[in-house]
């Protein structure tokens, strides 16, 4: 997966990042997704488990309330994992960002959706963020701060680690192509 | 190509200081507590110095940063990492911080300071003084250039001091009955008292007295199957009523003394309060510092034909050390009505908040704001059939009536407007705020949709500045028209230069 979404020719060179058009996140943002939610899920199937265990030997309950009680945990336990992994996808299918010359723009969200608008002239500084995890599959977040007071942080998350690169350097100011 | 630097290597045995003195008195409290044994202690500094160490050092190898043309960039993190670029010419302030372990070292702290954000945008710790030199010949090396073209708009002549608005007494006592700030007496009071009486004394009269005494009887009044007594319900009021009546006075000394001799001047391009007479305090306003302008009026205020009127700056370049980021200041604690109009003509001649045609939101908004307000009046007759039975069930048709009423004049007094080179808002039931942003102090735009909003399809505006308070967030809007909204302001917040 990862060598194909990297041959695609669709991967924008970071010359041609500000020309207006709406762009997806990195495919492969779905899948890293996914994998932090099943470390979720395990994470949280480690500490049901644990918790299971006490409540047998400490509480000694009867057959059916032991059944009862690890069947609703392992229901709550099926419906996390599913959300965990159904999730990325709905979350992948309604964002994407648009650069131009005036800035950054970025639609994200499912049921609460918003378009966050960055000028370019109102970028402070500029971060690009890379976990382990984003790093093994060459994704990063970008992260933008300006003097804003609710919005003094905007982050990009899902993007290609060359196409954050790219965008950061076309948003900061002082390059020679800088109208303002 | 620029080449990385380190930051000097004493740092990590400062990291490892600075890490340790925030354990260092929890660790004091376990060795005490399991006495004084020499092994132990050894042990215990062991298990905690190690992963400090560990992480200082870690800290100190990923730590990087190196100047490019046009921005500072600093690399860190070793797992995490974050490639950090700050433009020369967005950094305003470098501050140098020695201690007498620094001094005695020959290394400074330096932080690193831009507009965004309440911290410093990077800290460096720590440096040799040449470091530092040269960080400060490199960003404001290139800033001098770049500053000779602007030219300084510092050069006003020094006009004589114009004055806008002065408070008599009258104005004061006025604005300690709107504002009611007696409970802030109230609290401060019962502060003082707490920390000066004996604190045996303090229990008996608030512990016992007071909280036990006060929960008891309240218990009985609601619990009691008799119901409360009608003479014990109305020493109650009356005991609230006195109470109120004696936070207004305090309000009302209070304002005499905090806002005495209030006095806003105009200077030149500067705006100047001041105010008080046991704390005598001069604020000096800067008109381009001015982030947005709030006008208050609450159900008092309009009750005496009065507003209050706020700005938010932000923002401080040059001489100043000390960087507010968001600030809230009276420009008129108090006047009247008619007057707001003249006072805003001051900081915006373009624009005549009189004239302003404000727009109205979606015309299904209403059912909206209503069954916002119905579902919080759902709680509350929850509540009272709880607590005092199904005879609640009459409130049920008063709260459903209040909240349509509310509703109503929510959505009526709704409203926004481009006009001038800024965009206004107001919105308010019976207290209402009306807030005007120029522009060019847009930092961020945001359109947002909840599933409500899609259903009916409307959506929000939301507008970001570097000042705080009460903003410009206009909801309701009908679909296009949010669009629409959303793409001026996002264009000319684009198109204007922000400058602090």
């Amino acid at each position: 997966m990862e060598l194909a979404s990297t041959a695609e020719p669709e991967a924008p060179p970071s010359a041609h990042i500000a020309d207006g058009v709406s762009r997806p996140l990195d495919p492969r943002y779905v899948a890293l997704e996914r994998l932090i939610g099943w470390i979720a899920t395990a994470v949280l199937a480690a500490a049901a488990l644990g918790g299971l265990g006490v409540f047998l030997v400490v509480a000694r309950p009867g057959w059916s309330a032991a059944i009862l009680v690890s069947g609703l945990m392992a229901a709550g336990l099926v419906l996390f994992g599913w959300w965990q992994q159904a999730w990325p996808a709905l979350e992948y299918r309604y964002a994407s960002y648009r650069v131009d010359g005036n800035g950054l723009e970025i639609r994200r969200g499912v049921y609460f959706r918003a378009v966050t608008n960055v000028p370019r002239s109102r970028v402070q500084h500029t971060d690009v963020a890379q976990g382990p995890l984003q790093r093994r599959s060459g994704l990063a977040t970008l992260i933008v701060h300006t003097a804003g007071n609710e919005s003094a942080v905007v982050e990009l998350p899902g993007l290609t680690h060359d196409v954050a690169l790219a965008i950061r350097d076309h948003l900061l100011p002082g390059r020679s192509d800088d109208a303002v | 190509m620029p080449s990385d630097r380190r930051l000097h290597p004493l740092s990590i045995l400062f990291n490892i200081g600075r890490q340790f003195g925030a354990i260092a008195l929890p660790l004091v409290l376990i060795v005490v507590g399991r006495g004084t044994d020499e092994d132990r202690w050894n042990v215990y500094a062991l298990v905690f110095l190690v992963p400090y160490t560990a992480i200082a050092v870690g800290r100190y190898l990923s730590f990087r940063y190196r100047y490019e043309e046009n921005d500072l960039v600093i690399r860190r993190g070793f797992f995490f990492r974050n490639q950090r670029h700050i433009p020369y010419s967005r950094i305003q302030n470098i501050d140098a911080v020695q201690n007498v372990v620094h001094r005695l070292a020959g290394v400074v702290d330096v932080r690193i300071q831009t507009g965004g954000g309440n911290e410093p945008e990077a800290t460096l710790s720590v440096l040799t003084l040449a470091d530092l030199d040269e960080m400060r010949r490199r960003v404001f090396g290139t800033r001098a250039a770049t500053a000779a073209d602007t030219g300084t708009p510092e050069a006003a002549p020094a006009d004589t001091a114009e004055e806008l608005l002065h408070l008599n007494a009258r104005e004061l006592v006025v604005y300690g009955l709107v504002e009611n700030r007696g409970l802030i007496v109230v609290g401060a009071a019962l502060g003082l008292a707490w920390e000066l009486a004996p604190s045996k004394l303090v229990e008996q009269y608030m512990g016992d007295q007071a909280s036990r005494g006060l929960v008891h009887s309240l218990a009985r009044l609601v619990g009691a199957e008799a119901g409360p007594s009608w003479s014990a319900l109305g020493m109650g009021v009356l005991a609230l009523l006195v109470f109120l009546l004696m936070t207004r006075v305090f309000s009302v000394i209070w304002a005499l003394i905090r806002l005495h001799g209030f006095r806003l001047t105009q200077q030149g391009d500067d705006l100047r309060a001041e105010y008080g007479l046991l704390t005598r305090v001069a604020a000096t306003i800067p008109r381009r510092r001015i982030q947005t302008i709030t006008i208050r009026e609450s159900v008092w205020h309009r009750v005496c034909g009065r507003a209050a009127v706020r700005v938010a700056t932000a923002g401080g370049k040059g001489e100043e050390r000390e960087r507010v980021v968001e600030q809230r200041e009276w420009l008129a604690p108090i006047l009247r009505r008619e007057r707001v109009p003249e006072l805003l003509d001051r900081l915006l001649p373009r624009v005549d908040l009189r004239a302003i045609e404000w727009k109205p939101v979606h015309p299904r908004a209403f059912r909206r704001a209503l069954v916002r307000r119905l579902i919080g009046g759902v709680w509350i007759v929850l509540l009272a059939l709880v607590l005092f039975g199904v005879k609640a069930a009459w409130g049920i048709p008063v709260i459903a009536l209040w909240a349509a009423v509310r509703a109503h004049l929510y959505v009526q007094h709704l409203g926004w407007a481009i006009t001038g080179d800024v965009v206004a808002f107001r919105e308010g039931v019976f207290g209402r705020r009306t807030t005007v942003a120029p522009l060019v102090r847009i930092q961020v735009v945001e359109l947002a949709e909840s599933p409500f909003d899609r259903r009916t399809s409307m959506a929000r505006v939301r507008v970001d500045t570097a000042g705080g308070g009460h903003g410009v967030d206009v909801p309701y809007l009908p679909r296009h028209e949010a669009d629409a909204l959303y793409a001026t302001l996002a264009a000319s917040a684009s198109r204007t230069a922000f400058e602090w």
